[in-house]
This record gives C-alpha cells, structure tokens and sequence, in this order.
C-alpha cells in the first residue's frame, strides 16, 4: 500500500467513515519530521492538512506529543499558530507516530538562502514576528494544554535544565572533540544568568524561515513546534537573534528589524522586561543549542544511512557556521 | 568536527542511487536535488582546501601544547608534550583527523586547566586560536548562513 493509502485507511477507520487522500505530496522543512501535504476528502467536503510524521531516525528526539499540545495551546490566540486535528502516538497503518495539522494555505517559509528574504515587507514582517514571540510570552501557562506533558521549572532552574539537555545532547551525539563549544558551555556553567522573570511556553525553534508568509508583509502560520517547552521566554528571543540566521553585515535580525526595535516590540506585546545580563547568557546558549542539534544532525545522518541530504547540510556547513559565531563570542567575552 | 569528504561523497552517491517513494517526488525531489547539488559544490571546496586546514590546524595546536607543557604538572604536562611530539605523516583524511582528535581532547584540557588557573594569558592565546580554527575550516555557500 502507498502512503495515501495508509493514510486513508486511518483516517476512515478512526473517523467511521470513508475518507480518501488526494495530492498527498512530501515538501520540504523541519528536518526532525516527514511533513507531507494533501487533501482529506469526505462526505462533509475536502479539507487541506498537514502530516508530520516521525522519520526512522530524526534529527532531534522530539515529543510529537508536546509539539501536538504546544500548537493547540495557542489556537485562536493571535499567535498564527494552526490547528492540530489528530494525535497518533502508535503510528496505527502508518506504523510511525505521527500528527496530523490544518494546512494554512497562501503563503511560504523564506528560503535560508535568500539575501534579502522580506523585501520592503521587512519591518512588518519583523513587527508581527516579534510580537506573536511576546504574546506567547504573555500567556499564562496556567490551564494550557501543553501543562499534560510539559515539566514547569522554578524561574532560577530554566537555564541549568536546558544547558544540561543541550550539553547531553553533544555528549550522546558528538563525533569529533569540539573544544569551541565545549569552552562556551563550561562559560555558561560558570556565569548563570539571573531567574527567569516569568516561566512561559517557550516555543523553542522561534527563527526566520520557520513560519509562513504571504509575501505581502503578513504572517500566516508559526511552524515547527518540536522543541516547545516551558521555560525562560528570552530562550526564544535569543534564538531569534543569533547571528546563524542574519546575513553577515545586515544589522537587522535576519533581514528584519534592528535589535533595538526588536526588543522594543517584545518588551510591548510580552510586557516583560529584558535584562541584558539574561539575554547575554541566552545569546551564548542559543549558539551551544545550535551546535547540539547541528552535532546531532550529523549522527543521524551517518546513522540514518546517508540518505538524507539536508541531515548533511546542517551537520557540515551549519556546524561550521555554528562554530565561527561560538568563537567569535568567546574571544569578544575574553578569558573566564 | 564535521564529517569528512569521503564519507560525504558517499552519501551523495547513496542520496541519488536510492529510489524515492511516489510521494517523494515532484517538488520535493527538486529541492533535494538542489541540496545534493549544494552538498557537491561545498565538497569541491572542501576538496580543495580540507587538507592544508588540517594539517594547519594539528600544527597550531602541537605548537601550543608544546609551549603550554612545561607550565602545568608531570601529568598533563608529560601528556601535552606526547601530544606535540606527534608528526602528520599520513596526509589522507583519516590520518589527519585521528591526529586532529587527539591533539583537541588535549586542548580542551589545556583550556580547562587554564581556567582553573585564571591564567587570562593562555586563555586569550587559545580562544584566539579558536576563531583561526573555525575560519580555516569555513566553506563558502552563497547567501546567509542557514540551518
């Protein structure tokens, strides 16, 4: 049986009725899932979704679970988040878990390798991009789905738990000693940063090319929820900022807005304050967090058979990229 | 580190040999083939300029062990200055790198010891020679950097 078929089978059999999948077609982005496309067709009409299944080997052991809840928390809450429809965790006839999400349709992610991926639509873009981060901020934990099965860490813990995960991460992972990154995360150990302000969903991967866009200065959807967790929210902010993202030389976060203009729209639509010795730390962990995932994309592309080319990309030229930004900032901070 | 040439090449040639389900082509198959085509011309690069950056690299940090050994205890010292004695006498790939690994895991102890010691000088000697590390192994891809 084809995908599509399989995939109909489930849909009609947990659905109870016939339902069959047209223009089911596999596209491109969030390296840790297969994401395909198609139509659900039923007696009630044709429905756009999204599938997003585990692959064999994934280049991030992510919950779909938490991903699931985590777009789900913020339906309808001016955050573009999409719709989450169906949670699968033992794969049924597609015999992976899977999830399945409304599909939003009229827009596309930027192209990484675009130099100017907003054009005249970039302050908009960078208005709406960092204010959907600070209302994800704002949100009050309490009552969100996300809370089944998320941990919530004391406000002075979210540093410790992430830079332990991340560091776990390279030591699993890692295939090569990498004195750079390994100097950055002893850096961190050593200079914690002040308590969170506030615990928050932090959506974890909050980055340019991560969301859809209508090419006319809108944003449509905020994508790839596989890293959310609660946590520290200047995670995101950070993450957003490092330098991986923005061409070298553009002063603008990835061809958006300023950093000062940047902070400004967060610190309205979140109403928390920045605390530059917090953000600093963050920066410098959003590099380490890099680095993990891009040492991590190397393994499983090793381990995954070689097949899957951006596996490779992220874990050769990111890396690398990665670890110019890392030893950049550490010589710029001086000796410990 | 990141994986080497030859083991690149190879996954090329397994990422175009295997056939793709129907689901996996049109669109998809495009843009894969337009990373394939990405991964092939950042290997010309690394063909060209992956060697000398390794044997610069294992050079650099033999120099810096040798310096640093005396400073420090019979153990790490005598460990370091092992390290620094060792000559690159294969130029192949593997030859290199398994050099390379060794000669880091000293660095970092190096760098550990340095901090422990709040020796500021050595510190900026080895986070300088970070940043030469990471632009000697640097490709060029056109465009931001991307993940």
């Amino acid at each position: 049986m084809t995908l599509a078929e399989r995939l109909a089978a489930y849909l009609s059999r947990t659905e109870g009725r016939p339902v069959t999948v047209e223009n089911l077609a596999r596209i491109s982005g969030g390296a840790s899932r297969e994401t395909y496309r198609y139509d659900a067709v039923s007696e009630e009409g044709r429905r756009p979704c999204i599938l997003r299944r585990d692959p064999p080997d994934s280049l991030i052991d992510t919950d779909r679970r938490l991903e699931f809840l985590a777009i789900r928390s913020f339906l309808g809450r001016q955050v573009a988040a999409p719709e989450a429809l169906v949670l699968e965790i033992e794969g049924g006839e597609l015999e992976r878990p899977f999830f399945i999400m409304g599909r939003v349709e009229g827009g596309s992610p930027a192209s990484p390798f675009a130099v100017d991926p907003y054009g005249t639509h970039a302050a908009e873009i960078g208005e709406q991009f960092f204010s959907i981060m600070g209302r994800i901020a704002a949100e009050p934990v309490d009552g969100l789905p996300i809370l089944e099965a998320a941990d919530r860490p004391a406000p002075d813990a979210c540093w410790r738990r992430e830079l332990d995960y991340w560091a776990g991460v390279i030591d699993a992972d890692e295939l090569h000693p990498q004195p750079i990154v390994r100097a950055a995360i002893r850096r961190l150990r050593t200079s914690p940063p002040p308590p969170a302000t506030k615990v928050a969903v932090v959506h974890g991967d909050f980055r340019s090319g991560n969301f859809l866009h209508d090419g006319s200065g809108r944003i449509l959807a905020l994508l790839d929820w596989e890293m959310a967790h609660l946590g520290d929210p200047l995670e995101d902010l950070a993450w957003a900022m490092d330098p991986l993202w923005s061409r070298q030389g553009d002063p603008r976060i990835s061809g958006m807005v300023p950093v000062d203009e940047a902070l400004a729209i967060w610190r309205r639509a979140s109403g928390l304050e920045v605390d530059p010795k917090a953000l600093a730390w963050w920066r410098l962990f959003a590099s380490v967090k890099g680095q993990a995932i891009w040492t991590s994309s190397a393994k499983a592309w090793l381990d995954g058979g070689m097949k899957e080319p951006i596996l490779l990309f992220s874990g050769w030229f990111t890396a690398r990229a990665q670890d110019e930004i890392l030893a950049r900032h550490l010589s710029e901070l001086g000796p410990a | 580190m990141t994986p080497s040439l030859p083991t690149i090449l190879m996954g090329q040639v397994i990422s175009l040999s295997a056939p793709a389900p129907p689901e996996a082509s049109g669109d998809y198959a495009v843009s894969r083939g337009g990373m394939v085509a990405m991964l092939l011309m950042l290997s010309a690069q690394e063909a060209e300029r992956g060697p000398a950056a390794r044997a610069w690299e294992n050079g650099a940090l033999r120099a810096l062990l040798a310096e640093a050994a005396g400073g420090y205890d019979e153990a790490l010292g005598g460990a370091l200055s092992a390290a620094a004695g060792v000559t690159d006498g294969d130029c192949g790939w593997s030859a290199l790198d398994a050099a390379n690994a060794d000669l880091r895991r000293r660095l970092i102890a190096l760098h550990e010891a340095a901090e422990a010691r709040h020796d500021a000088g050595l510190q900026r000697r080895i986070l300088d020679l970070y940043v030469e590390m990471a632009k000697a192994r640097h490709v060029d891809l056109p465009g931001p950097a991307a993940g």
